[in-house]
């Protein structure tokens, strides 16, 4: 019987060698990782305006989205901001309130994709659900006030509970709902629990995830609210 | 090839088959058996965990102190289970978000720890590699399995190509509809029930 290791000895040459590897490996595919990430999130713009991304390869993602979105800056008043490009714009993680922010030398801005085809303007969503910040995107129509899509590219919810939010039966669901009542204030859509009817501004619950479908509703309206000056010069603009 | 080495290798594809007979791995075998394809990556993914954890932890055997051997497994499983789940997503992504948490469960999937304590700590490295090889392959062949069956009868498909035409569905003026049951994790339930049930009968196994 050979003689056992010092468990010390052992467990710390252990833990180097392990750490060693894996942070070769993590460093080594970062860049394939990254790739991946960028074009699922192409992926999921094109998506979110109800076409049908599951048979495009990475290839056509790409083309399709270069014909199709153009990406646009406004300013926290609603403005174009054409001084600034898409890619200088460094994002940031609001921890607590799980917000998107994005930068330029100090000042917050928000990015737009608009669709030519169809016709419609895509704004970034974010925020906490139950155990993790939820990232997606909402599609609008050109009236500002149909939906036209919501798709998440992102999250670390309970699978088959929370984690239902990137299935399809939920996502239909906001499709056509309206994000203004009949005053014309912004009131979102939300996710009600059990069954939405008629409501115009609600979605079907989840059952077995109101925390993540009360984050949903929540984050959305703020989301919404940070466009709405922008939306509102567009429709000053058409009348 | 030995008669032990064989059996070491063959017993639990069948007879003593990790799910059907241990009932063992059951989380993952419900959960990602929706799509074949999604089935395979994990079968795949699982086979290379076990496999390489039980060389590692049976080349180790004699050296790892017996009083932290617990950690040790762990440890060496948990480092394989994020060195696959970092490859598929660089190289299969898609299929990785659809898996989700199911690569990283693999680290508390039972099959994989009771394989290291039970076999790699008492035989050596080559035993060790043909039973990581039949739990995973036997593990593996039951989700692929269950897929096909929850593909076929859920989706009318098999690795997303449709295997009914068209016009034999109900939107199209036919008569048939996808089982939505076979979906979800019920369905699951069902078809994993109906599959111990053959292979207990089959194998003449009864439960003390």
């Amino acid at each position: 019987m050979p003689k056992k290791s010092n468990p010390f000895i052992f467990i710390a040459l252990l833990t180097i060698s392990l750490s060693l590897i894996l942070s070769l490996a993590s460093t080594q595919l970062k860049t394939l990782q990254n790739t991946n990430i960028e074009v699922d999130k192409k992926r999921n713009v094109l998506k979110c305006l109800g076409l049908d991304v599951s048979l495009l390869s990475p290839e056509n993602i790409i083309s399709e989205y270069k014909t199709r979105i153009s990406e646009i800056i406004i300013d926290v008043n609603g403005n174009y901001i054409e001084s600034v490009n898409f890619s200088e714009l460094t994002f940031r993680e609001n921890m607590i309130t799980g917000e998107s922010i994005y930068t330029f030398q100090g000042e917050n801005y928000l990015p737009i994709f608009k669709s030519s085809l169809p016709e419609a303007i895509i704004i970034p969503i974010s925020g906490k659900g139950l155990w993790s910040t939820l990232f997606g995107y909402f599609a609008l129509d050109t009236d500002f006030n149909t939906v036209k899509g919501i798709t998440f590219y992102q999250h670390k919810e309970t699978a088959g509970l929370g984690g239902e939010v990137d299935k399809k039966w939920f996502q239909n669901n906001f499709v056509g709902k309206k994000i203004k009542d009949n005053e014309g204030n912004l009131v979102s859509v939300k996710v009600v629990k059990g069954k939405s009817g008629n409501n115009i501004h609600g979605v079907d619950g989840i059952s077995g995830a109101t925390i993540t479908s009360r984050g949903v509703s929540y984050f959305l309206l703020r989301d919404l609210k940070k466009y709405a000056p922008y939306f509102n010069k567009q429709m000053d603009r058409i009348h | 090839m030995s008669t032990k080495k064989n059996s070491v290798f063959s017993d639990p594809l069948i007879s003593n088959n990790p799910i059907t007979r241990q009932v063992l791995g059951i989380c993952s075998a419900l959960a990602v058996t929706v799509k074949v394809d999604v089935a395979m990556v994990m079968a795949l993914a699982l086979i290379l965990v076990l496999t390489l954890s039980n060389i590692i932890i049976s080349t180790l055997r004699k050296k790892i102190p017996s009083t932290i051997r617990i950690i040790v497994q762990l440890m060496v499983i948990a480092s394989l289970v994020v060195l696959a789940d970092e490859l598929l997503r660089a190289f299969l992504f898609d299929i990785s978000k659809q898996l989700s948490v199911f690569v990283g469960l693999i680290i508390t999937n039972c099959i994989v720890m009771g394989r290291a304590e039970a076999f790699a700590m008492q035989n050596p490295p080559k035993y060790s590699l043909l039973d990581g090889l039949g739990n995973g392959i036997g593990y593996g062949m039951i989700l692929i399995i269950v897929s096909v069956i929850r593909e076929v009868l859920g989706s009318g498909s098999i690795m997303n190509i449709s295997i009914f035409p068209a016009s034999m569905y109900v939107e199209n003026g036919g008569w048939y509809v996808n089982n939505g049951l076979m979906l979800l994790a019920p369905g699951a339930f069902i078809v994993l029930g109906l599959l111990i049930w053959i292979q207990r009968t089959v194998t003449n196994y009864i439960e003390e």
